[in-house]
């Protein structure tokens, strides 16, 4: 009974507190107002109907903005027809086998550079300036001398990408090596293993969770830096679509192919997180 | 019978001596305890054994044989059960015989018959943020014996455990001490652990770590003789003994 009127009594008190979320407003399981989730999708649906609106009142020449359903009509039309001689699926391929490939070889050469530099003082010395010389220098940046080097073909924009992902591969790898437990060392130490064994059985288990989270952010890298290596003598690829439609002003495929990169990032993002608790059930449960 | 001798060993951290000419001779069938307080050089002690430190000076031998680094003739127990969260229980276990390059049916059988010794026979499969604290530290204990090692280092093997489990786990111990025929040489600050456990106990006193007592209680032989802890526990000796060792950790103490 005291609980029951208790309940009753709190009710009210969570409703008003409901909508702010201040250290005192608790957190209840079931709360009746508002989630985050709920206002983010109403906050989604506003700048869809802001778009629509401006669309529909022409505050802005449809050739600048055209309309969401324009947009949609033309996602419709590229699925099927294609734009500049390719299909959206031909064109996401293409992108996506660059940024794959590209994933592929930051990994080969990432995940043994990071290795060496969170093991030996010489890889350390070796590999940390030129990381951090490489990191913060915009793709566009090295574009041009990737293309007086290699060429204007399929490496070069491989190799564009695969740039952009090897600092995050390698640098993620170090700190996972880095923290890797010495107790846990010693023990493999103390049960017979080798040098080359504590590195395979301990170090580089012990660090797998720091490089999946590497491989993400490498993968989120190489994805935004698709653009910039579609840019040269391309001629499938999301990147490049959005090129040529910018070309002729035709926005709907821009903004169609906007939102397509946009929607691809997240799958991308969501799949690799569900790879890393599958591959990682231990992370944040020791 | 295998012997490891620490002999008259100093360690220096930084030129700073932190323990100074400690000499501690463990037989194969010893149980030697080392207690004292904070700063004696316990555990540096211990990992003079282990081959994890070099001391500045004195030599550390088995059976004659200088230790130079970690081997698995003395596999180590930590505090933090410093398992690895990747394998499995049995896994965990069977790691010292994958290292040997064992086949994977004659590990896993070895291992489930170590994980029945710590009694944990039906827990092969747990992942090891399933299991309690004191089911860790009994997977860390089957998966030093793996090793097969002629001496156990136990580093505060059951600080991190509760009361209740701690006092299980000292039968555990004794159990596999028998079980193991190994040597076992042990940190703790439990005081009644040590001479529940111990065949030998040394004290340490600190600034710089030296000996200032040694004890051989014999406890540990009288479980060993059919015994119950209990009972052992109950004998007024065992309390009179506990005074004398009490005394002796915390002599010249000032505060």
């Amino acid at each position: 009974m005291t609980i029951f009127s208790y309940t009753e009594r709190a009710g009210p008190r969570t409703e008003e507190a409901a909508g702010l979320s201040v250290p005192w407003s608790r957190p209840s399981p079931k709360r009746r107002g508002v989630s985050a989730r709920m206002i983010s999708a109403a906050t989604i649906l506003l700048v869809l109907a802001a778009w629509a609106l401006s669309a529909r009142l022409q505050l802005v020449s449809p050739v600048f903005l055209p309309s969401p359903v324009a947009v949609w009509n033309k996602f419709i039309v590229v699925v099927s027809d294609g734009f500049v001689d390719a299909t959206l699926l031909q064109h996401t391929v293409a992108s996506l086998g660059r940024v794959f490939a590209a994933l592929v070889a930051a990994i080969l050469v990432g995940v043994p550079v990071g290795l060496a530099i969170g093991i030996s003082t010489i890889g350390r010395g070796i590999f940390d300036p030129l990381l951090e010389f490489l990191r913060p220098i915009p793709p566009l940046a090295y574009l041009p001398l990737v293309i007086i080097w290699f060429g204007i073909g399929e490496p070069s924009k491989i190799l564009v990408i695969a740039i952009a992902m090897l600092a995050p591969v390698a640098l993620s790898t170090a700190s996972g090596v880095r923290g890797v437990s010495q107790e846990r060392i010693n023990a493999a130490r103390s049960l017979g293993a080798t040098k080359r064994q504590v590195v395979r059985h301990v170090i580089l288990p012990s660090a797998l969770p720091s490089i999946l989270t590497g491989l993400r952010i490498a993968l989120g890298a190489g994805w935004s830096t698709l653009v910039a290596a579609e840019l040269v003598a391309a001629t499938r690829g999301l990147g490049f679509m959005i090129q040529s439609a910018a070309q002729f002003l035709v926005t709907d495929v821009v903004i169609m192919g906007i939102l397509v990169i946009a929607a691809i990032a997240f799958v991308l993002e969501f799949t690799i997180r569900r790879i890393e608790r599958a591959l990682v059930p231990w992370a944040g449960r020791e | 019978m295998p012997h490891l001798v620490l002999d008259k060993i100093s360690i220096h951290y930084d030129g700073y001596p932190a323990v100074e000419r400690v000499s501690i001779d463990v037989a194969g069938d010893d149980f030697v305890v080392l207690v004292g307080r904070s700063g004696c050089g316990k555990t540096s002690l211990l990992n003079v054994a282990a081959g994890l430190v070099t001391p500045a000076r004195g030599s550390a031998t088995i059976d004659g044989r200088p230790i130079t680094e970690p081997g698995s003739d003395r596999a180590v127990v930590f505090q933090n059960d410093a398992l690895f969260p990747w394998l499995t229980a049995r896994e965990n276990v069977a790691f010292a015989l994958r290292l040997r390059g064992v086949r994977p049916a004659e590990r896993a059988r070895r291992a489930d018959e170590l994980l029945a010794l710590v009694k944990l026979g039906d827990a092969g499969d747990k992942r090891i943020w399933e299991l309690s604290g004191g089911m860790r530290q009994r997977v860390g204990l089957a998966r030093a014996l793996a090793a097969e090692p002629q001496f156990l280092l136990l580093d505060e093997p059951l600080g991190a455990l509760d009361a209740l489990t701690r006092e299980r786990m000292q039968t555990t111990l004794l159990d596999l001490w028998k079980a193991s025929h190994a040597g076992v040489l042990m940190v703790t600050h439990g005081i009644e652990e040590a001479l529940v456990l111990a065949t030998r106990i040394v004290v340490l006193a600190p600034g710089p770590g030296r000996v200032v007592r040694t004890f051989e209680p014999g406890f540990s032989r009288r479980y060993a003789a059919g015994e119950t802890i209990r009972a052992v526990k109950a004998d007024p000796a065992f309390a009179k003994a506990r005074g004398e060792l009490t005394d002796a950790i915390f002599e010249g103490e000032t505060a």
